[in-house]
């Protein structure tokens, strides 16, 4: 959540394959235009917009698209809520939506693959147990597969069992890809176990976790008095 | 030694594996066609196909279906399992006449009519001519001609589930009436229910009037005070020698339209639907219509869960699934309610801890508002960890939403049972959901941000515009109408503390009573059971249209 907090860059997926991933455009094509660039339009006199320096992406014109990561309950290592504030803590130009699975981001294009390289690079994606899925995203609470690996009903990914590591063969939206895409070694189980921001019995219960525990009640206390008898919220 | 969890025996039919096993095999068991019913629709998908001319229901489609091991259902507190296929609403004609009872019922009040022929007209209203009205009634409700010689009538073959009965308070004007006729109260409620009831009904003399299951399919359930007032009239008609033209005839007709109680108000226009309509129905009203703490008053559990699933199938799947959303999509997570034992499992669990901690039922004081946490944070805290601890309630449930619900259930059910109070119920969901947010970072769908992380501060509030008490709130409530899956377990959270109370009704004794009687299709007071006989095609439902198509 901290942005001041470097995250560890674990693997190295090129660029190109992070655009076949996405499944947007080709590697090496123009990026698409929905406007043409903010300097040499007509926009109204807006303060906010003088307030506001552009992202790359909008200064350029670029479509909103979108990359969707989807985290097992077991141990992943982040969580889709978790995601949602670290990225608008970190980034700007992009919205979110957090579900009970997955989480998107949409973002100007050729921002939204910065992003989503440095999110597939980085310790917050595990290979077996962080998907990359724009659509039937269900999963995140079956158990793991033989393997290790979320279940996917599309199989975009599967195990290498030469190399142990784990390939993409579909792009998020489960169209085959023309080669394959290593995303490298999941992570051992106690080592996720130790990383992973999730809260779970058989691991770091949060009622073991008193301040985490006390906050969530007085959260719910406050706003129950808050609606109903706020002249009894004292000495907060 | 720990109970066995609830949940096992459906876990065990589901999986090859040990319910707490984390692992096990995808992508082998030979996809939709290890499901009966997806073999059968893809027989009869490719017949119709072939027949028509024009492409239908497609397994290459899409995802391909069937990529995990098919998961069969268990009906909660039942030994029927069925497909997920069999809850849909239009393939469960359980569900379907359920709602179809519901609709075509109308409350009309006797008392304001009979004060008209006796004041107005000057005619004696006698338990004879009160009589002689119900077997009238009985004629023109279904369909039957009174007053002109040359009428197109209903076939009766078709309208067989038509009829009105009646109840009171006043048991002396009850013995009076015809028993054919007659909701007995005495006979239905225990004695101390009985009694609640009838002081609560006063010397009133109410018809439940059912119209065709038929007509309220053709038309909406706004056509049921229309259809009653129209045949309640001719009755009035034909009974007390009227003039069909008199103007008092008129006081008969705004009686039964407009002095009569539907069991769903009026929505507002962007919603698009008429009175009678389930977007109106209060749960205060769907709890009443649940009837399992009628046959098992000592068994607070089943009546707040039997109320759960007949919300989840009226609100969650045919509202908000099929008025609201349309398509396919609601079935399996409203099912999650009423399947498989979870929130069983998680309801017995909050009640052994509410007589183990408070001594019994609504012993915790609703002004002890730091134990009421407590409470809410062990029973929800048990419910989560549930999951975790056994993946195989984990993969049942898998989609978050539905384990949010469950859990904010079983949390709101053990806070109104603990308090016997409503309001008390609905907080301790909102604590729920937070908690949830927190422990797992997730949320059921994208809306939760709005309706579950912001409701604590409403879930006491009763200032209009603000908050209602819970009993009186319903699908239309500002915040709720969008919440698919919630509505189900709000459901359960009146019904739950009014139960618990012991409590002969959760808002409305009418309502209550209505629903009480062995004539209705739909069995009120064995909700999973009825669904489980419509998935196993075993259920009979009404306005089937079978006496008018050629053989």
């Amino acid at each position: 959540m901290d942005p001041k907090q470097n995250l560890k860059k674990l693997r190295d997926v090129s660029m190109d394959d992070v655009v076949r991933l996405l499944g947007h455009r080709n590697p090496g094509e123009e990026y698409k235009s929905i406007h043409p660039p903010i300097e040499e339009g007509k926009e109204p006199n807006c303060p906010i917009r003088a307030l506001v320096t552009p992202i790359d992406g909008a200064k350029r014109g670029d479509r909103i698209r979108y990359v969707q990561f989807t985290d097992s309950v077991y141990f992943a290592p982040i969580s889709p809520y978790q995601r949602a504030w670290m990225y608008l803590s970190r980034y700007r130009g992009l919205d979110t939506g957090t579900l009970s699975g997955r989480q998107i981001i949409e973002m100007r294009e050729r921002d939204l693959e910065v992003l989503a390289k440095e999110m597939i690079d980085n310790e917050t994606f595990d290979p077996a147990l962080t998907g990359i899925r724009g659509a039937t995203v269900h999963g995140h609470a079956c158990r793991l597969d033989e393997h290790g690996l979320m279940f996917d009903a599309w199989q975009r990914y599967v195990w290498d069992d030469k190399k142990k590591e784990v390939v993409y063969v579909k792009d998020q939206v489960a169209l085959p890809l023309d080669r394959k895409i290593s995303v490298g070694k999941p992570a051992k189980l106690d080592d996720l176990k130790k990383r992973t921001t999730i809260f779970r019995a058989d691991g770091v219960d949060m009622r073991d976790d008193k301040e985490v525990t006390m906050y969530g009640l007085r959260i719910h206390k406050l706003r129950t008095l808050g609606g109903y008898q706020p002249y009894k919220v004292k000495g907060i | 030694m720990a109970k066995e969890k609830m949940f096992m025996a459906a876990c065990k039919k589901k999986f090859k594996e040990e319910p707490t096993d984390m692992y096990t095999k995808y992508y082998c068991y030979g996809g939709w066609k290890q499901s009966k019913r997806k073999v059968e629709f893809v027989e009869a998908a490719n017949k119709i196909a072939k027949a028509r001319g024009i492409p239908m229901m497609n397994q290459d489609i899409g995802v391909p279906l069937g990529q995990r091991s098919w998961m069969p259902y268990q009906l909660s507190h039942t030994d029927m399992f069925v497909e997920p296929d069999d809850l849909h609403c239009v393939n469960n004609s359980a569900i379907q006449q359920a709602w179809d009872d519901i609709r075509r019922t109308i409350l009309v009040g006797l008392d304001s009519p009979h004060q008209t022929i006796e004041r107005r007209m000057g005619k004696e209203v006698t338990p004879e001519t009160i009589n002689e009205y119900l077997e009238a009634v009985n004629h023109t409700m279904p369909g039957g001609a009174v007053v002109q010689e040359h009428m197109a009538e209903i076939n009766p073959a078709l309208v067989y589930d038509s009829y009105v009965k009646v109840f009171s308070g006043n048991d002396e004007l009850i013995d009076e009436i015809d028993k054919r006729f007659v909701i007995d109260i005495n006979k239905l409620f225990s004695k101390e229910h009985a009694k609640q009831l009838k002081a609560a009904v006063g010397n009133t003399l109410m018809q439940a009037v059912r119209v065709p299951t038929i007509v309220g399919r053709i038309m909406d359930g706004a056509t049921t005070s229309r259809h009653a007032a129209m045949q309640i009239s001719m009755a009035f008609i034909t009974t007390y020698k009227l003039a069909a033209g008199e103007a008092a005839i008129a006081d008969f007709a705004y009686a039964a339209k407009h002095q009569s109680l539907n069991m769903g108000t009026m929505m507002p226009a962007r919603r698009a639907r008429g009175p009678n309509e389930p977007g109106g129905i209060p749960f205060g009203f769907m709890a009443d219509m649940a009837q399992s703490d009628r046959v098992h008053p000592e068994d607070p559990g089943r009546a707040a869960l039997e109320s759960v699933a007949l919300g989840a199938i009226v609100y969650d799947q045919i509202y908000l699934g099929g008025y609201m959303s349309g398509g396919v999509g609601f079935t399996q997570y409203a099912s999650a309610t009423y399947t498989d034992n979870i929130l069983e499992d998680y309801t017995y669990y909050a009640i052994d801890y509410i007589k183990d901690k408070y001594g019994g039922f609504c012993k915790l004081d609703p002004n002890n508002y730091d134990e009421m946490m407590k409470l809410g944070d062990n029973v929800n805290s048990y419910a989560l960890e549930t999951y975790e601890k056994y993946p195989a309630a984990m993969e049942t449930h898998f989609g978050g939403s539905q384990r949010a619900t469950v859990a904010a259930a079983s949390t709101g059910i053990a806070g109104s049972m603990a308090t016997g109070v409503a309001d008390c119920g609905l907080n301790l969901w909102y604590l729920s959901m937070l908690q949830r947010k927190e422990r797992a970072g997730r949320l059921g769908f994208y809306g939760y941000d709005l309706q579950d992380q912001c409701g604590s501060a409403n879930s006491f509030a009763y200032r209009s515009d603000e908050g209602l008490p819970m009993e009186l709130r319903g699908p239309n409530y500002p915040n709720y109408a969008m919440n698919v899956g919630h509505l189900s377990g709000y459901t359960g959270i009146p019904k739950a503390a009014h139960a618990a109370r012991g409590d002969a009704f959760t808002v409305n004794p009418f309502v209550r009573v209505a629903f009480a009687d062995p004539s209705l299709v739909f069995d009120f007071a064995n909700v999973t059971k009825e669904i489980g006989r419509g998935g196993l095609r075993e259920f009979k439902p009404a306005g089937e249209r079978t006496a008018i198509i050629k053989a």
